[in-house]
């Protein structure tokens, strides 16, 4: 029995048509597949592939170069995945990493955000412990006004915290469940009332627009960070409507402000000129702002900064300091956000507890300069020492000054 | 213009068919085996400040591997990587050798004995403004 | 001409009714197709993978995503493997209603069945290989199966992934059981379960004195008619592959290992719905084990059936046969269903 010559040449043909056919459409599908754009950041080695399709996206900060970071050591996710479900799906806090319940482990680590104190790297621990993250203060109101605690003393946060050498005396907050509160009105406060701490997802509405944790204050448009920050940031929050404490809801504006003076403040506040011209950040500090690391009672405790920081009064000048030490932290800070040329030599104002405003500069001739964290516009201002201002000395805080300086509306 | 006959053609049809995917097939298959995955290759080694290398010193710097040389002239850096096999050179009393075939070198890296033919690469030597000295391989 | 090598390993001619398309199915020789298939992309699969916990799941991710036609071959790997389970059973199946297995066939029939345990067992090893965060919670309960078998338990689950925890230990054996330790016996069961086909006189038909149609075919029809059927499975396969991707999930790391798929890869659902109903030894390894046993024991515990029913569908001589194999089939089938449903 032989085999027929065209038997087997039908055979051959047919195998090779198949491969043929596979091979092309192999090719095809993978034509069809974007061309993988790697990327192998200093900082881990590691090869990634995100910039295959995310290539576009501005550089988040000056601070956090691709080329050094890549995206995988902050956001996580699959690193060589080209397909865009798995490669998304062990990312870190959705598209924010800077989430609270993941911001250990992307913005963290000694090297990075959870340093120790004595550098100056435990912005974390700085955030985590924050009036703004723990909303202590809120909590312990309403529970005491509704006869759930006998005072006034934080005893619970958004989230369960402990600091054993909080300098405050408050060493610990339980996590806060509006499902175990006796009364209907704490109960009420959980489900209406806990939409603007750190740890919340905002409001629906374009108005409240923000992200939560770090990137709640450090975002302020596409994929970026910063640390110039303007007041409509802080007013997605501090400038969104009110809480009605009848009802316990919280009342949304409905309005669109547009003017700042006219439109942004509530009609019962009273304001100075510089506190609707300036940014909050040129003013308020980074402790009073992200916390300085220990657990607080309330607002009022870590708040700290008056007109008479940067004014001084009748008798006395605001404080200075004279930067010498090429290391200080207001280089650091003028480096982030480079709108002055912080010198050596230079003179600039500081707070009570040292920190530097370091946006601000003292002019050879006695009077100050400040420019905008967020704005860089350039303002000049004199202290009250000298001046005709009639103010009793031991009658200092802001709200004094708001008897006579405040703008008319 | 010369005739083929239908049988002819019928043969040379299936068999072009044959070897072209064969061949394809074999490139496909070649290509699948090539792939590396991307990895990155340091090619800058920070070595330092310029004061732990005094005028005069030969130090040798294992991790690249290289000679740095602080002659009077000033920084040079000798590959201590043989040219012939790419063994890493030891030194001896008046030069170095190579452990896998006994090529040799003078302390200026020409070669006194081979196998290898061509001298020790020298590489490029960067000194930065805060007067540490960089060593390129590439 | 004389005949090509493949020619050659088929006899000059067989009986036309050992190959005719409704009486085999062409199960068996597609799954010895597939085999081949399973070999040379497993090879190539090879080059890239890496058996380390770090870095398989990664490696996956590279074969998948980056490798040129990486994917390609992966996803052929993959349907191989799921289509040579199917064709397995359905080879299984026609043997018991054709009545195939009778004698001199008995001894073959176990080897088939062997091959088929060592199939599941090689889909399941290649199944963790992937080594991601779906594959933990199989590998955990499977391993810790063997663990409540008494006595032997723990020497069972040191024989699997040599003991420790299975999700941070287990890569290794599973690696070699899958390359080596189940392909091997695959290969020689294999080479003599195909041997011993042709020793018992080609696939059963009624033995010559009661044979009906005494036609036969040439090696070249049976090589074409094998050419055929590759040449379906394949076009099958290729398009799987090309359209369809091998499931694939996020590697684990520190933390996640529990995070993932807790369902059984299908063809062990139906094993994962028995596990529910109680004591995992009797559910998970006795009821499995003697549903084993009793397909095993087909060819020599029931009624033999008639030499002149050899090679029908259905025949009546070995009823009892084809209803226990059905209703085995049934069962597993519904339970498969209930665990995928729920």
């Amino acid at each position: 029995m032989q085999t027929k010559p065209t038997t087997f040449h039908f055979l051959l043909f047919i195998v090779s048509g198949l491969l043929l056919a596979t091979l092309s459409l192999v090719w095809w599908n993978s034509s069809r597949q974007p061309q993988p754009i790697e990327l192998i950041p200093t900082l881990t080695g590691e090869t990634e592939y995100c910039l295959t399709c995310h290539a576009d996206l501005p550089e988040i900060s000056a601070s956090h170069p691709v080329e050094t970071f890549g995206c995988v050591s902050c956001h996580g996710g699959e690193r060589l995945a080209l397909n865009a479900d798995l490669a998304h799906s062990t990312m870190r806090g959705g598209g924010n990493p800077s989430a609270l319940s993941v911001v250990e482990t992307s913005c963290g680590g000694s090297n990075c955000h959870s340093g120790s104190e004595a550098d100056d790297r435990h912005h974390i621990q700085r955030v985590t412990t924050s009036v703004q993250s723990t909303y202590a203060g809120a909590i312990s109101n309403i529970l005491f006004t509704f006869g759930a605690q006998p005072d006034l003393t934080a005893r619970f946060g958004i989230a369960a915290i402990t600091d054993e050498n909080s300098k405050t005396g408050i060493t610990a907050l339980q996590a806060f469940d509006p499902l175990n509160a006796n009364h209907p009105s704490v109960q009420k406060f959980g489900e209406e009332c806990l939409t603007c701490h750190l740890h919340a997802e905002p409001r629906e509405g374009e108005a409240f627009a923000r992200e939560t944790g770090c990137a709640a204050c450090h975002t302020t448009g596409e994929h970026n960070l910063t640390t110039a920050i303007p007041y409509t940031q802080c007013n997605a929050c501090h400038n969104r409507g009110n809480y009605d404490l009848r009802t316990m809801t919280f009342v949304e504006r409905t309005d669109h402000p547009t003017q700042r003076i006219d439109d942004y403040y509530q009609p019962i506040a009273q304001f100075t000129q510089c506190e609707y011209t300036l940014d909050c950040v040129d003013c308020h500090t980074r402790s009073e702002v992200m916390g300085d690391g220990d657990i607080h009672n309330d607002q009022a405790s870590i708040e700290y900064v008056q007109c008479k920081t940067c004014h001084g009064a009748l008798e006395e000048l605001p404080l200075t300091k004279t930067l010498t030490d090429p290391n200080d932290i207001a280089f650091t800070l003028a480096f982030l956000n480079p709108v002055v040329d912080l010198k050596l030599g230079d003179t600039i104002l500081i707070t009570e507890k040292g920190e530097p405003l370091w946006n601000t500069k003292v002019l050879p001739d006695g009077t100050y300069e400040m420019i905008g964290k967020a704005t860089k516009q350039y303002f000049t201002f004199k202290p009250v020492m000298g001046t005709a201002c009639e103010q009793k000395p031991d009658e200092q805080e802001s709200h004094y000054c708001h008897e006579c300086h405040a703008v008319e509306k | 213009m010369t005739q083929i006959s239908r049988r002819d053609f019928l043969k040379l049809a299936r068999e072009g068919f044959l070897y072209l995917s064969a061949a394809l097939a074999t490139g496909s298959l070649l290509r699948f085996l090539s792939y590396a995955p991307a990895s990155e290759q340091k090619t800058e080694f920070d070595l330092g400040s310029v004061d732990n290398y005094p005028v005069g010193s030969r130090t040798s710097i294992p991790e690249i591997p290289a000679l740095l040389i602080h002659a009077e002239s000033g920084f040079t850096a000798l590959s201590l990587t043989c040219t012939h096999l790419g063994c890493t050179l030891e030194p001896n009393n008046n030069g170095f050798a190579c452990p896998c075939h006994n090529s040799a070198f003078d302390a200026e890296g020409n070669v006194t004995q081979g196998p290898a033919v061509k001298p020790l690469r020298s590489l490029r030597i960067q000194i930065t403004d805060e007067n540490t000295i960089i060593a390129y391989t590439d | 001409m004389r005949p090509s090598f493949f020619h050659h390993l088929h006899p000059p001619t067989i009986p036309t009714e050992q190959a005719r398309w409704r009486h085999t199915l062409g199960a068996g020789g597609t799954a010895v197709f597939l085999m081949l298939i399973l070999g040379m992309t497993g090879i190539l699969e090879m080059f890239y993978y890496i058996p380390t916990p770090e870095e398989a799941a990664l490696s996956v991710q590279t074969i998948t995503y980056h490798v040129p036609f990486g994917g390609f071959i992966r996803n052929l790997h993959y349907w191989s493997a799921q289509l040579l389970l199917i064709v397995s059973a359905v080879h299984l199946l026609r043997v018991v209603f054709t009545a195939a297995y009778k004698s001199p066939r008995r001894f073959n029939y176990l080897l088939g069945l062997a091959l088929f345990i060592l199939a599941i067992l090689l889909d399941f090893t290649g199944y963790i290989l992937r080594w991601d965060v779906d594959i933990c919670y199989p590998l955990l309960t499977g391993t810790n199966l063997l663990k409540t078998v008494p006595f032997i338990g723990d020497f069972l689950h040191r024989l699997a992934i040599g003991g420790g925890e299975a999700c941070t230990n287990g890569l290794l054996r599973m690696y070699v059981w899958h390359i080596f330790g189940l392909t091997l016996p695959v290969i020689i069961l294999g080479i003599w379960h195909a041997f011993r086909v042709r020793r018992d006189g080609g696939i059963a038909v009624p033995p010559p004195q009661v044979r009906t149609d005494n036609a036969r075919i040439s090696r070249n029809e049976l090589v074409r008619r094998e050419v055929l059927a590759m040449f379906i499975v394949g076009i099958a396969l290729i398009l799987l592959s090309i359209f369809v991707p091998a499931p694939i999930a996020a590697a684990m790391t520190e933390g996640t290992t529990l995070a993932g798929e807790a369902k059984a890869p299908w063809f062990f659902l139906w094993v994962q719905e028995m596990l529910k109903w109680g004591d995992p030894f009797i559910f998970g390894i006795l009821l499995p084990l003697g549903i084993l046993a009793l397909i095993a024991l087909i060819p020599y515990i029931f009624p033999k059936p008639a030499d002149s029913d050899i090679g029908k569908w259905f025949p009546k001589s070995n009823r009892l046969a084809q209803i226990t194999i059905g209703l085995v089939s049934f069962i597993v089938i519904l339970l498969t269903l209930l665990a995928n449903a729920n």
